[in-house]
């Protein structure tokens, strides 16, 4: 008898449970933004427009899923060592996810795998990291990026010519100081934009590359170097640069040179380099999404951390831009962001 | 003992398989149908109210949610209107400006462009441009760049299309050095003296969003909820996420809003229930959309919904237990009840019962209480009368041949025959004869009152041998009375009483009557003597059994009193009236039943009390 109703009881319990339960509707669709995450995002400079948009774009996120975003970089993008300490300090202090823009595509792979191994997940962005521990990269492949930019300045240059290359933290640079040899411990990004500038330009034998020079990503030095290059190759005909301040410092050198023969290709798209573009200094740029980048790292990580399944690789894109199509209304939404 | 035994062992196997059956008595218990049929009433009846008050609260707050939306948006709208037209007055201000001064390019016009320009933060530049797009004049100190593009713009050519004011969809300013904004432009086809020559050309107005964002930033529609403007062919004009949008991260759908002017509806294509609220501008064509997401704006609905869960649970657990409690309150003192009168059924009638509880129940033990009570009176009372029937039978069958008696008379029938009176020797020998033989009368215990008198008529006959004829006697009876019957053996003890302590101790000469008649159906047998008489004392003690006669035929007064009692009921018996000095009447009641109904009268006397 007791038992008998106790049973009925819990089973009336149940179903008046079940009842009142069921007037809640099921769980949202949305990510849960009720508690606030903590997402270091680790990048390769603390300066330049692009890691500005690319930390907008972060931040837009950041307030979108209720997240605490702790914006981190080096001063200067050759800066290795630095990044890999801050990676380490983000994994002392238990960032719930980290997101990195590596520097050096080996240099960071040890750290990240640091990082994984205590349970932080990694969002690359823009530039990989030789780990496998990344859950995702987002960014744009720079391969084609590469190809992008040699296609258009081959067109520009009617398919002969001498040109040079503008490139940033090279693995070549870093061998001589480390020793790990073949080691590739330049940025995946730039190495892989410099490759398919590189392939697409050997389709084209009277096309020669005749110089590859490396900054340090200021733009006093990549004007040092432009400067030295066209002294250097008083025949160059083209120059194709291949990220932001390379393009600053030569766009600048080019400008001021007034040297309406050499023909430029230019990467990013900072208001500067806009301008160059608009005045005819600069006769292209490849563009890349970095506003997109770090608005989507930071939801991939949030949906990392919420244990939803995020792509292994994101696209975001690259498109190259001149003077006729960056008026077009899609162009210019890309191209300025919509900052107030 | 033997009984619960016997009742057991068949119920046990059956007890064993039987299972479904044991259920549903358990089931009819009256606790278990009162905890169910109570919770289910009220369980069913809170929540008919719940959702009944849950709806009438949802609508409504649904409803006001919705009407908040459709005020807050009306107010953006009445505030974008407000600074639509301002932006217009601007404009046309500066067309009446450059119409009227003599010449476009005097110092006085540039510093009314220049004051113009720092009247509003959210001018970013005043410019005229020929047909052909000519830079002709604007605010001083702007520097054209190149490869501006102007011609195929979309506010240069509407302006060349239409002679309104048109406004531009944003789009970046490229025209003019120094930062590249985002702008909504206002252009026009306007006329202009240049050195006394009337041309036209196209006035443009460039406001950035300082003023549309403020505007559209107060706007609070839950947590995410937002507004946006789209202009006429859709291009987003101003949207919190604007650069998400423009990015291609995030999508807007626009197309239904585009169809109406003025709508609200609610919005499921995002797999999201929204609250779209349109309003449109009437100037600019542009149209303000509120998005609210439903499950946000609805949050009284929400917490209503929580608040009835938790109100709901802690009712139904109320219930529970209360209706647990209150059934345990009423159905345990009744199951108490039970177990005790199961305890009595078995034979245990001193069990006692004092069940608590409430009114009824306690009213139904007490009952049974006197009832249980009564029951025990009565066993112990039938006990008692079985017990002294017997008795009595037992000494009436003693009676019947007493031995002192028939000594006595033997000796007297002795002596007289030794004086050779052989005639009182024969009359008392027959007077004997016939005694014993009424006495005995085959065993039965009801003879004819006829028989009676005639026994106690030898009984004297024998007792004035003994006595000497020291007493006289008279038996009187109405014919009709013979008849009737009564048990035998009740005159005899109270003669033989009236003899020996009435008559005897006398100096006189003693006088027994004896009368039988019969008085509105009931037989009155009165027997007098004017013997010693008895003190009030001795007259109340006599029928309680304190009086104990020696000798004499030993059937005693009280025997014959309660042999009557048993036979035709305590109303009926003997009364005793009595002086001292002047004599004893003793008068026999009992109802008159004639001979022949005897042997049925005489069955249900038994049963009766």
């Amino acid at each position: 008898m007791r038992t008998l109703r106790f049973w009925l009881t819990l089973l009336m319990c149940v179903l008046i449970w079940l009842s009142v339960t069921s007037f809640y509707n099921a769980s949202p669709t949305y990510i849960s933004t009720d508690r606030t995450r903590k997402i270091d995002m680790i990048v390769k400079m603390n300066r330049g427009d692009y890691w500005n948009t690319v930390k907008l774009g972060a931040e837009a996120a950041a307030k979108e899923f209720n997240v605490k975003l702790t914006f981190k970089a080096p001063d200067s993008e050759s800066d290795i060592d630095e990044q890999i300490a801050m990676v380490e300090d983000s994994i002392k202090q238990k960032a719930d996810a980290i997101i990195l823009a590596a520097s050096s595509y080996m240099g960071l792979a040890q750290v990240v795998d640091q990082a994984a191994y205590d349970k932080i997940p990694v969002i690359s962005v823009d530039a990989e990291v030789g780990s496998a521990r990344v859950r995702t990269y987002v960014g744009s492949n720079s391969y084609e990026a590469g190809q992008k930019s040699a296609e258009r300045l081959i067109q520009l240059l009617k398919g002969y010519g001498e040109i040079g290359i503008i490139n940033f933290t090279n693995s070549s640079l870093n061998t001589q100081i480390g020793s790990a040899g073949t080691i590739d411990y330049g940025a995946r990004d730039a190495d892989e934009r410099e490759k398919g500038f590189l392939n697409y330009a050997a389709r084209y034998p009277n096309i020669d590359v005749v110089q590859i020079s490396y900054t340090n990503s200021n733009t006093a030095n990549a004007e040092e170097l432009t400067r030295l290059m066209l002294l250097k190759h008083p025949k160059l005909r083209g120059i194709a640069t291949l990220n932001e301040t390379a393009s600053q410092g030569a766009g600048k050198v080019i400008q001021n040179l007034g040297l309406d023969k050499i023909k430029m290709v230019a990467f990013d798209s900072s208001p500067s380099m806009l301008e160059l573009l608009q005045d005819g200094t600069v006769q292209a740029t490849v563009i890349q999404n970095p506003f997109s980048n770090g608005y989507l790292a930071v939801k991939y990580a949030v949906e990392a951390l919420e244990g939803v399944d995020v792509p292994e690789r994101v696209d975001t894109g690259t498109k190259l831009i001149d003077l006729e199509n960056m008026l077009w209304p899609e162009n210019q939404k890309l191209l300025f962001p919509f900052v107030r | 003992m033997k009984q619960p035994k016997a009742y057991f062992f068949p119920l046990r196997p059956q007890n064993r398989n039987g299972g479904k059956l044991r259920l549903s008595s358990k089931l009819r218990s009256i606790q278990l149908i009162i905890t169910l049929t109570f919770t289910a009433i009220t369980v069913l009846v809170a929540l008919i109210v719940s959702f009944m008050l849950y709806n009438k609260f949802a609508k409504t707050a649904e409803e006001n949610a919705n009407l908040n939306m459709q005020q807050i948006i009306e107010q953006v709208n009445y505030n974008l209107d407000l600074y639509v037209r301002g932006m217009g007055n601007i404009f046309e201000k500066a067309e009446q400006q450059i119409t009227t001064s003599p010449s476009i390019d005097s110092p006085l016009m540039n510093e009314k462009m220049g004051t113009l320009m720092s009247s509003r933060e959210d001018l970013v530049s005043v410019a005229v441009f020929t047909p052909e797009g000519e830079y002709v004049v604007g605010t001083p100190g702007q520097v054209m760049r190149q490869n501006t593009q102007l011609e195929s713009q979309s506010w240069f050519t509407t302006a060349k299309k239409t002679s309104e004011i048109s406004y531009s969809a944003p789009h970046i300013q490229n025209l003019f050095k120094g930062h590249y904004t985002w702008v909504v432009s206002i252009s026009k086809m306007i006329q202009y003296r240049d050195n006394g020559e009337l041309k036209t050309g196209v006035l443009l107005i460039d406001f950035n969003f300082r003023t549309i964002d403020e505007l559209s930033r107060q706007v609070k529609l839950g947590k995410r909820g937002y507004a946006y403007i789209l202009d006429p062919q859709g291009n987003i004009v101003y949207h919190p996420q604007q650069q998400l949008i423009y990015a291609g991260l995030k999508y807007e759908n626009v197309e239904p809003v585009l169809e109406y002017a003025f709508r609200s509806y609610l919005d499921e294509s995002t797999g999201e229930k929204r609250f779209i609220t349109v309003r449109t501008l009437e100037q600019t064509g542009w149209k303000i959309v509120g998005v609210a997401y439903y499950d946000e704006i609805v949050t009284t609905k929400r917490d209503l919904n929580q608040f009835l869960a938790w109100f709901l649970a802690v009712v139904f657990l109320c219930v529970i237990a209360l209706s647990v409690f209150l059934s345990w309150l009423i159905a345990s003192p009744i199951r108490k009840l039970e177990r005790t009168v199961k305890l009595v059924g078995e034979g245990d009638l001193n069990t006692p019962i004092n069940v608590s509880g409430a009114y009824e129940v306690e009213q139904l033990s007490k009952r049974f209480n006197l009832m249980l009570q009564r029951i025990r009176q009565l066993m112990d009372q039938i006990i008692y009368e079985q017990e002294t029937k017997r008795k009595g039978e037992l000494e009436v069958l003693q009676s019947q041949i007493n031995p002192h008696f028939l000594y006595n008379t033997l000796n007297s029938v002795i002596r007289l025959a030794e004086q050779g009176k052989t005639e009182e020797v024969v009359t008392m020998i027959q007077s004997l004869s016939k005694f014993f033989r009424i006495s005995l009368s085959k065993g039965k215990n009801i003879i004819t009152v006829q028989e009676e008198l005639d026994h106690i008529r030898h009984y004297l006959v024998i007792q004035s041998f003994r006595f000497k004829n020291r007493f006289r006697y008279e038996i009187k009876a109405q014919d009709e009375v013979l008849s009737y019957q009564t048990i035998k053996l009740i005159l005899q003890p109270i003669v033989e009483n009236s003899l020996y302590h009435g008559i005897e101790m006398m100096q006189d000469e003693g006088l027994i009557v004896i009368t039988a008649e019969l008085q509105d159906e009931l037989i009155v047998i009165k027997i007098s003597d004017n013997g010693l008489g008895m003190s009030p004392e001795t007259l109340n003690t006599i029928l309680s059994g304190g009086v104990k006669n020696g000798g004499g035929s030993g059937v005693g007064v009280r025997n014959v009193n309660e042999r009557i009692g048993l036979y035709y009921g305590r109303e009926y018996g003997l009364a005793f009236e009595s002086e001292l000095e002047e004599g004893t009447t003793v008068t026999i009641i009992f109802p008159a039943i004639r001979n022949d109904e005897g042997a049925a009268e005489q069955k249900e006397d038994t049963t009766k009390r």
